[in-house]
């Protein structure tokens, strides 16, 4: 354990010192990312202009499944998408192998073999807005719902973390998947709106085919105090089952890998 | 110790004639064939050896490494090193060996060296002290001084491989398996990673499977080696012995200092090399003292060389019979 723990202090210093070997794209990178915390509250904004409900969420509850998107999508965009493009180049080159040689898990270490420090700003930017949306509310949340909305956050960052994984497991046997994750990361992107807005038949797709439900919409809910406690429990139990089929589907994969040619 | 009986490693390879039309035709309906990759391959090798592993490309030496060192499922047969099954990839095994890959890097590209030796000891989790210690030693024999603070996309080709190593033997393995350690090296360089290779197999008691395209790296390193073409082992033994079964004859090289008579040389030995004055004979050794005393003597010969026929000539007389023997 202890191993793991060193190996992700040491990935992440060297992740920060990778940034800055370039200044100039680092310090772009800073601005643009600040700049993008204001333009994911935009289409929100819009679409509360003169409305007072969207199928059933008032402002600042929108504004909750919006600041759980940011965190996830700071996860997301942070540590797993970055590690992600490691990895598939990583398969390319056939410096996969390297990895395999170590003694360590090789998810773990390929899980976790970048890092983006700057999304750690969008990641306070989400709690500052889930602050400001419960301001507006005028309340804030009780105890019991608000751990109940840390745990189902982490369930949602597993969910969303197993998707991922399960891309990477399929660029074993395709090798070139670029396109599939940006299909994923637009479905994501969906996951800014609470998943009540969509048709009805989107909303089965968005909890049980691709579930960006599990990610935001739900401990949204958990986290206002509306979430049954059976639906909380079936978020859970989805989200480990999703990460045991990823794992599964990740070990399989290794065990097909044909490591690329001399 | 390395231990393979009856290694076979197979690929299904996808197969298609080129052309747009057989482009479309295989999104439809695939041909593929088996490539056998190594073929029933058996030997054993005891700890502390330094063995070369050769063959010509594609004969499945880089496979049998992978195979080796846990990267791939054998298809069947049994491997064993260091008393481990290797593609169960258990911590022990791990720790213990190393495989380095003279055309893959792990070396971080954007930072220096010192960064990814800073990660290998976190993923080896190699004790401090230990670190320090085996770090200091690398730095002296590879000369690394200078290079450990230097980002890695600024170091030439040479400098990334002394570096390279280093980041493979960090955690002090007892089985190496080195694929092309030398390739694209200059002459220079490539003594300094032999002798490199050679102390460490002597002061670590480590076993060491070397590929190389240079010969001069496996007459230099490897007094076994192993052989293999089309994924079928060829020969296993002593390099001399192998050399000296294959051809017997020695190569006499020398430089004319005057005028001399055709038949005067031809009658030594026959020509192989002639380049102006410089004259290489192949001689059989138990002609050699007469020859040698002739040259020296009454044809007053300048810059004179006995060797043993290059390693490169042996193989490829080798490759050529192996093909015949498939072929009939």
């Amino acid at each position: 354990m202890m191993r793991y723990l060193r190996l992700l202090l040491v990935q992440l210093r060297i992740s920060a010192a990778a940034g800055m070997a370039y200044r100039a794209d680092f310090l772009l990178e800073g601005v643009m990312s600040f700049a993008s915390i204001g333009l994911t509250l935009l289409p929100l904004i819009v679409l509360y202009n003169g409305r007072e409900t969207v199928a059933g969420w008032d402002a600042p509850s929108a504004l909750i499944v919006m600041s759980y998107f940011m965190a996830v999508r700071a996860v997301l965009e942070g540590v797993v998408s970055p590690s992600f493009v490691d990895l598939v180049e990583r398969i390319r080159s056939g410096a996969f192998d390297y990895v395999l040689l170590k003694p360590v898990d090789a998810q773990a270490m390929v899980s976790a073999s970048r890092f983006e420090p700057w999304q750690v700003f969008h990641f306070l930017g989400a709690i500052a807005v889930a602050i400001y949306a419960f301001h507006q509310r005028g309340s804030a949340p009780e105890l019991a719902h608000l751990a109940l909305g840390l745990v189902l956050f982490v369930a949602g960052v597993l969910a969303m973390y197993s998707l991922w994984i399960l891309c990477a497991a399929a660029s074993f046997w395709v090798v070139r998947l670029d396109n599939l994750t940006y299909l994923l990361g637009s479905i994501f992107d969906t996951a800014r709106w609470p998943v009540q807005v969509f048709p009805h038949v989107w909303r089965l797709v968005f909890t049980f085919v691709i579930p960006i439900a599990v990610m935001t919409t739900y401990p949204a809910m958990a986290l206002l105090g509306r979430l049954e406690a059976q639906t909380a429990l079936a978020t859970i139990g989805g989200a480990i089952a999703l990460l045991v089929i990823s794992r599964l589907i990740w070990r399989a994969a290794i065990r097909s890998y044909t490591s690329a040619s001399s | 110790m390395i231990r393979a009986r009856d290694l076979k490693k197979h690929f299904k390879v996808h197969k298609r004639p080129p052309g747009f039309a057989s482009a479309m035709r295989s999104l439809v309906s695939r041909k593929y064939e088996v490539v056998k990759a190594v073929d029933g391959v058996t030997f054993t090798i005891e700890r502390g050896e330094r063995v070369g592993f050769l063959g010509p490309n594609g004969a499945g030496k880089t496979t049998t490494l992978k195979v080796l060192s846990g990267l791939l499922h054998p298809t069947s047969g049994e491997v064993e090193v260091e008393g481990k099954v290797p593609f169960r990839r258990q911590t022990k095994f791990l720790e213990a060996i190393t495989l380095v890959m003279g055309q893959k890097s792990q070396l971080i590209w954007d930072l220096p060296p010192s960064e990814t030796y800073a990660m290998n000891r976190a993923v080896f989790d190699v004790p401090h002290e230990q670190f320090k210690e085996t770090m200091a030693e690398l730095t002296e024999l590879l000369d690394l001084g200078p290079l450990l603070d230097k980002p890695t996309r600024q170091l030439s080709l040479g400098e990334r491989m002394k570096c390279e190593l280093a980041a493979a033997l960090l955690h002090r393995p007892t089985t190496l398996f080195l694929d092309e350690p030398t390739i694209g090296l200059d002459v220079a360089m490539q003594v300094a990673i032999r002798d490199f290779v050679r102390s460490y197999n002597q002061k670590h008691d480590a076993t060491v499977l070397l590929t190389s395209h240079y010969m001069d790296d496996v007459v230099a390193l490897c007094p076994r080696i192993i052989v293999i073409d089309a994924g079928v082992l060829i020969h296993d033994g002593d390099l001399r012995q192998l050399i000296k079964t294959m051809d017997p004859d020695k190569r006499v090289t020398f430089t004319l200092t005057g005028v001399v008579a055709e038949d005067e040389i031809t009658r030594l030995g026959s020509v192989l090399v002639r380049d102006g004055q410089r004259i290489t004979l192949r001689v059989p050794e138990r002609e050699i003292p007469a020859v040698v005393g002739h040259l020296l003597g009454p044809l007053k010969v300048a810059d004179l060389a006995i060797e043993d026929p290059p390693l490169e000539e042996i193989l490829r007389v080798m490759f050529g019979r192996a093909r015949e023997a498939a072929a009939s």
